[in-house]
């Protein structure tokens, strides 16, 4: 049944620098996961993603939000009910 | 204490948009610490609401998959989250369209503080 959604999210973790990635249904519930990546927070980034939503309630288009931490990049993406979690080792480059 | 633990509850409830209610509770459904919004859910107070989530949970832990953790109910209202942290039940209740992984997450960065309140359960 999920056949479909563990081929997506196998393609996300042959991209350069990824290390996990999940996607979450619109209650914030965990679809799926691969890689390293805790599946609980899939709840949170869907509220992260609410919250950044709500900054531009005229846009449409789905925004995408990255955070920096020390080592790793988070990069969510709400688009219509399905919100996708990636995390990515942080380059040199994108710390600049 | 207790007003530390209230305004950290307090401010969970504030962190979860849709979220109406935290309660917890003994497991005979004694309640210990209320945070709600000022929507009223009368219904997580009712005396046999607790004694039926820790009856449902003693059965499901039957079902030969380990102990049960936790039962989510979807009603067309709302929505209700019980948590088996025994000696305490938690329960949230908020919104149907509330973020329910979000309130899965909570489980994790309360449970400093429900060892506060399980040694004054065990104590008393």
């Amino acid at each position: 049944m999920e056949t479909q959604l563990d081929k997506v999210l196998t393609e996300c973790l042959v991209q350069q620098d990824t290390v996990g990635a999940l996607v979450a249904n619109p209650q914030g519930l965990c679809l799926g996961a691969k890689g390293i990546i805790n599946p609980n927070v899939s709840g949170i980034g869907m509220a992260i993603s609410e919250q950044v939503a709500k900054l531009e309630p005229e846009n449409n288009a789905p925004a995408t939000i990255c955070l920096y931490s020390g080592n790793k990049r988070c990069i969510i993406q709400k688009d219509g009910e399905i919100t996708g979690i990636i995390y990515k080792h942080a380059t040199e480059s994108s710390n600049n | 204490m207790s007003d530390d633990i209230n305004k950290y509850f307090n401010g969970l409830l504030q962190k979860v948009s849709g979220l109406y209610v935290i309660q917890i509770t003994d497991r005979d459904g004694v309640p210990l610490l209320h945070v709600s919004q000022e929507k009223n859910v009368d219904f997580a107070l009712m005396p046999s609401f607790i004694p039926t989530f820790t009856t449902a949970c003693d059965q499901a832990g039957k079902l030969g998959l380990g102990r049960n953790k936790t039962i989510i109910s979807m009603y067309s209202n709302y929505q209700v989250v019980q948590m088996n942290k025994l000696p305490l039940i938690l329960t949230f209740v908020g919104a149907e369209n509330c973020n329910t992984g979000h309130i899965l997450a909570l489980e994790h960065q309360v449970e400093a503080y429900l060892e506060n309140i399980k040694l004054a359960v065990t104590e008393a």
